[in-house]
């Protein structure tokens, strides 16, 4: 009791603070973990889910899913999605933060108001879209049967490359508002005087964004960047809505694929399989994430 | 002097003109939601569509009463409990975890930090699977503690990020003032810091509570019984069920948004600061 007593004293009392939050993400998130990644090696299924004794299946599940077709086509999807989509939403995001710092009356209300679509859950996203994308009632198809560009209607979500582009084309709309604050945010830290100072040098608008601008936010470019990959590589809600995989398997992301393996198929291994080896591309990036910020934070 | 003024009041009537058709062009979807879930079925299927309701019908939004499997207003419920329980268990944790990270030295420290921005960035995929597991043995599977809990598994580690900024810029004079008022360190935390926390506080309720209103995983999963499910659930299935009846279904996403834009209108400020300082600073 004494010795106890003695521990909390001086600065360890902390771990009294702390104890209670860290036993419970230690039992719901670092105990699945561990769990999700002997799960992958062994061969789960319904039929022993419920048994003390699951068979081991060593690297099984993970050269069974090398062999899966469907889970190349995944792997291929989530990079190609992640990399569109981080693209088209930071130009746009970019340009949406650069417009917005300009000095107007309706700058501040407008550019807070953006935020929405990125706040709406994205189950309500993506049966928006799905409407707005549907071959018969879709306003997208009939406005542009009502500018005449085509005659018949497009099948967008029933089409492997036109469904993959549409999911695309509804998270670049979620993630423009999250590039844009965050940019816009950036922009601001900007001292106006060093703005000033390059114009009356006689510098033009466009080489002042290019050697004050641009060096000046490159860490927050960064930041967002590599959020962004994050966030975007782990989407989920969004393509399980939308398509939920098809038209035929070719527009699962992993993490969807995953879930199908999980809880359509029943073959619980190969899904813990699967998002293993989402998780361990993300921890890569993460860590590559938290160099960064450390490295920054130790600079200044 | 006059001539300059004119144009840059010129200028300033140009580019809000310009913010409000960008913002128009941004939120046509929204738009077309809502227009479309008071329209009646025959209009929506109209050729060419009419931007505008032509008869306002809410008809959409009154059948959902009564029908007893899909009653929108029970999954509304249902998300409302389980996104508050999440994020009151969220806060009951992180507040005084970060607290006792900023403020105290103690071994591990780092080591609890990097471990909460790691879960920051975990895939859920990663979770479901032994999470299903784990609440099936813990004889909690289809109840609404599994999505409670799993959704505070998302509001904890931002919380304690959020809130280890505000307690670490509080001054430490400030803490030897309140030992000498008579408070000892627990209470120093309740009645000195915790106060000058509480717009980080706000903030880490209000993002808690939007996980857990955004979540479809967790409470499509761990839940079975359509009657417990959470709003977003409730659409999907929904979709399944009545895929083309979009009068329904465009009423259905209109009232899931109706907390999210509220809580926007009313905590803008504090949804911006969390968005940057959680992001940015990480």
């Amino acid at each position: 009791m004494n010795y106890i007593r003695r521990f909390f004293i001086s600065g360890n009392i902390g771990y009294l603070f702390a104890l209670p939050a860290i036993v419970y993400m230690v039992a719901l998130v670092g105990y699945p973990i561990v769990s999700n990644f002997i799960l992958s090696f062994q061969d789960v299924t319904v039929t022993t889910l419920n048994k003390a004794s699951k068979p081991f299946a060593g690297l099984g599940n993970y050269s069974t899913l090398l062999g899966d077709g469907v889970l190349r086509t995944s792997l291929v999807n989530t990079f190609v999605f992640t990399l569109s989509c981080l693209a088209f939403q930071f130009v746009i995001g970019f340009a949406l933060a650069l417009f917005f710092t300009q000095k107007f009356s309706t700058a501040k209300v407008v550019r807070g108001l953006m935020m929405i679509p990125w706040m709406i859950p994205m189950t309500v996203t993506a049966l928006m879209f799905k409407f707005i994308f549907s071959s018969n009632v879709g306003i997208l198809n009939q406005a542009l049967q009502a500018c005449g560009l085509i005659t018949q209607p497009i099948e967008w979500l029933l089409q492997p490359r036109l469904a993959m582009l549409s999911i695309i084309v509804t998270n670049i709309w979620i993630g423009i508002p999250f590039n844009m604050i965050l940019l816009s945010t950036g922009l601001t830290t900007i001292p106006q005087e060093m703005l000033e100072a390059a114009s009356i040098d006689g510098a033009n608008k466009r080489q002042t964004f290019l050697k004050i601008t641009m060096p000046m936010l490159k860490p927050v470019i960064a930041s967002v960047l590599i959020l962004g990959f994050i966030y975007t590589f782990k989407v989920f809600d969004l393509v399980f809505v939308m398509t939920n995989g098809g038209p035929v398997n070719s527009t699962h992301l992993l993490s969807t694929y995953s879930y199908k393996l999980s809880f359509s198929l029943f073959k619980y291994s190969q899904g813990a399989a699967t998002a293993n080896i989402l998780f361990v591309i993300l921890l890569i990036v993460s860590i590559l994430y938290l160099r960064f910020v450390y490295d920054d934070k130790e600079m200044s | 002097m006059s001539v300059r003024k004119d144009s840059g009041r010129r200028n300033n009537v140009a580019l809000s003109c310009l913010s409000i058709i960008l913002f128009a062009i941004i939120m046509f979807p929204l738009y077309w939601m809502i227009v479309t879930s008071l329209k009646r079925e025959i209009e929506i299927f109209q050729v060419p569509p009419t931007l505008f309701p032509r008869v306002f019908n809410f008809d959409s939004y009154f059948a959902q009463l009564k029908q007893g499997d899909f009653n929108m207003f029970q999954s509304f419920k249902n998300s409302l409990v389980i996104s508050a329980a999440a994020m009151l268990i969220s806060l009951v944790l992180a507040i005084p975890a970060s607290y006792g990270i900023a403020r105290f030295q103690f071994k591990g420290k780092k080591l609890f930090i990097l471990s909460f921005l790691v879960t920051q960035m975990l895939p859920v995929s990663v979770l479901l699977t032994p999470m299903f597991i784990l609440f099936k043995n813990a004889h909690i599977y289809n109840t609404q503690l599994s999505p409670i809990l799993a959704d505070a598994t998302i509001g904890i580690p931002f919380s304690v990020l959020i809130l280890i900024s505000y307690f670490a810029s509080m001054p430490k004079e400030l803490e030897d003032a309140s030992r000498i008022d008579g408070c000892n360190r627990f209470t120093a935390f309740l009645l000195v810091f915790l106060p000058i926390a509480s717009p980080g506080v706000i903030v880490c309720a209000v993002f808690s509570f939007l996980y857990g209103w955004g979540d479809l995983a967790y409470g499509m999963t761990f839940l079975l019984d359509q009657k417990l499910r959470p709003i977003t659930a409730g659409i999907f299935n929904f979709m399944g069920q009545y895929g083309t009846k979009w009068s329904y279904l465009t009423a259905f996403a209109f009232v899931t948004i109706i907390p999210v834009v509220l809580i926007f209108v009313f905590m803008q400020k504090y949804i911006i600061s969390g968005l940057t300082s959680g992001a940015v600073k990480g």
